[in-house]
């Protein structure tokens, strides 16, 4: 198929619909408003319903409500909005419900700015809403990526009856590259465990709920442990990226890897052994690939976000165990790193070390 | 970044339609290019910019810092972003309507009455078209023809008077380049 120029926000969309999207919740915020304005019109299409709700409060209830009836579902938003859907997501993993949730993240803490950042590592891995719950969390860095991982969230989410969460930023959100769209899948059949199978002479009463009562939540609690543990074995993925004779290793995700990249091509033409460890699931966090380093070898890691201080930094250190140092480099509150300036950091950074 | 061009001006002026264009262009005419944004809180009469990328191989990064082409349509445009251009880059700039003077010695600067030349073709709307039109005669970045060939696809719903009139303004670009 045919590449297309396309804005990643818009493309993120047509991917969820290609992928069974067929309700979606939300409510504007920079920089993610193209997801729900492309959905607004196109979900009608395809017989799928689009609502924009009056807060995200609402949105994320609506989403539960579209998810207990067995509809794939999603909703998007940016960091603020996200922090309101809390309770919801919550709900949603509490209920083991499926949905696809999208944070296109900007400037934060508070109402931050509305411009590209990296500030809600830290939300999206650790602590989407209360009660300990754990979502995948996927950090696309191109248009393409972002597409593919979308388009294949449904499923996975309905895998587990947990929501899947992608986390991207506001640069992949605007930028336009070349994007070969994948085809429309079919829609499965609607689950057993939904409401509304009336034509499959289902009529009992049935209750989705995430109260369930304290002997089935902690067995509830205990099924999202295996899972948790099934994820760290079988979903867990990063790119490596001219990593094998790396000295001094990168870690970034989503734009900022893009960035480090084009940082490593540079610095290389020098001389200078530089990798990147690219997390694309940021939970699970690739923890092996860290733990396997040769640190005969590497002589220091360094976290490059579009966050102030760094995010993964603890999730580095908990493999590194002390075997390198862990540097950082970030910008933050929409101020957004560049190809060339990080080339230079990394470089300094890389120089001070060797004073 | 030698192969970035940003693209500057005010909210209004098609400055962010220069840069989908010229981008639209370059994949239809199988090389590759990525288009950047620079958004903020402003509308209509605010700073515009946007950043693209061309490259026969693929881009690794999107986020070029520092462009080798810098296009000012207007004062405010020029005096914000010429710290971004390279050394050893092209200016090039709307000599209607950037009036500064322009101090560095150390890039190709290249002046197109842009804005003038559009009121001519029949609306200033197409001032935008026409610096494209000066930028792809001095870079080759992607030719004539293929600009032409993008452009009359963008417009293919719009009347035979507003493609007309975008040609004619693309025409008038190149001649103003090769001056």
């Amino acid at each position: 198929m045919a590449k297309v120029l396309m804005k990643g926000n818009e493309a993120v969309a047509e991917a969820a619909v290609r992928g069974g999207c067929r309700f979606f919740a939300g409510y504007p915020i920079t920089p993610q408003s193209e997801i729900p304005e492309y959905l607004s019109g196109r979900l009608p299409e395809v017989g799928g319903v689009f609502v924009q709700g009056e807060s995200e409060v609402a949105s994320i209830n609506m989403v539960y409500g579209a998810a207990v009836a067995g509809v794939r579902a999603m909703t998007g938003s940016s960091g603020p909005g996200i922090s309101l859907k809390a309770e919801g997501i919550s709900y949603l993993s509490g209920a083991l419900l499926p949905a696809v949730i999208v944070n296109v993240s900007r400037g934060g803490p508070g109402l931050g700015s509305i411009q590209p950042a990296q500030q809600d590592y830290l939300q999206a891995t650790k602590a989407l809403g209360h009660g300990g719950f754990r979502l995948i969390v996927e950090a696309p860095h191109t248009v393409q990526e972002a597409v593919d991982l979308v388009y294949d969230s449904f499923e996975l989410a309905e895998r587990d009856r947990n929501p899947v969460f992608i986390l991207m930023d506001g640069c992949l959100g605007a930028v336009m590259e070349e994007v070969e769209l994948p085809p429309m899948k079919e829609l499965p059949e609607r689950p057993d465990w939904a409401l509304g199978n009336f034509e499959k002479g289902e009529h009992e009463p049935r209750i989705i709920t995430s109260i369930p009562g304290e002997d089935v939540l902690e067995m509830l609690n205990k099924r999202a442990a295996m899972l948790q543990q099934s994820w760290a074995v079988n979903d867990v993925r990063w790119e490596e990226y001219r990593l094998d004779d790396a000295e001094y290793v990168c870690v970034a995700y989503g734009t900022s890897a893009r960035v480090c990249k084009y940082a490593i091509n540079e610095l290389r033409k020098e001389g200078i052994k530089v990798g990147l460890i690219r997390p694309i699931t940021l939970y699970p966090f690739p923890n092996k690939v860290f733990h396997d380093l040769d640190y005969s070898r590497v002589k220091a890691i360094i976290d490059v976000e579009m966050a102030i201080p760094c995010q993964m930094v603890e999730d580095i250190a908990a493999q590194v165990m002390e075997r390198a140092p862990i540097l950082q480099y970030g910008h933050s509150g929409g101020n957004t790193i560049n190809n060339e300036d990080t080339t230079a950091a990394i470089k300094a950074l890389i120089g001070g070390l060797n004073k | 970044m030698k192969n970035a061009i940003i693209f500057s001006g005010t909210g209004g002026q098609g400055v962010m339609s220069m840069g989908i264009m010229l981008a639209q262009s370059a994949v239809e005419s199988g090389r590759h290019a990525i288009y950047m944004p620079s958004y903020g809180p402003e509308q209509r009469g605010g700073s515009a910019k946007c950043t693209v990328i061309i490259d026969k191989d693929e881009i690794v990064s999107p986020m070029a810092g520092y462009g080798g082409v810098l296009v000012a349509m207007n004062n405010m445009a020029y005096d914000k972003f010429i710290g971004e251009l390279e050394p050893g880059g092209v200016l090039v700039y709307d000599s209607t309507l950037v009036t500064v003077p322009i101090e560095r010695d150390d890039i190709t600067k290249i002046g197109i009455p842009a804005d003038a030349l559009a009121l001519e073709v029949g609306s200033s709307k197409v001032a935008n078209v026409i610096v494209i039109g000066a930028l792809i005669a001095l870079t080759g970045l992607v030719t004539p023809e293929e600009f032409q060939r993008s452009l009359d696809k963008k417009f293919a719903s719009k009347s035979d008077a507003v493609r007309a009139m975008n040609a004619e303004a693309l025409k008038r670009g190149i001649a103003a380049a090769s001056k």
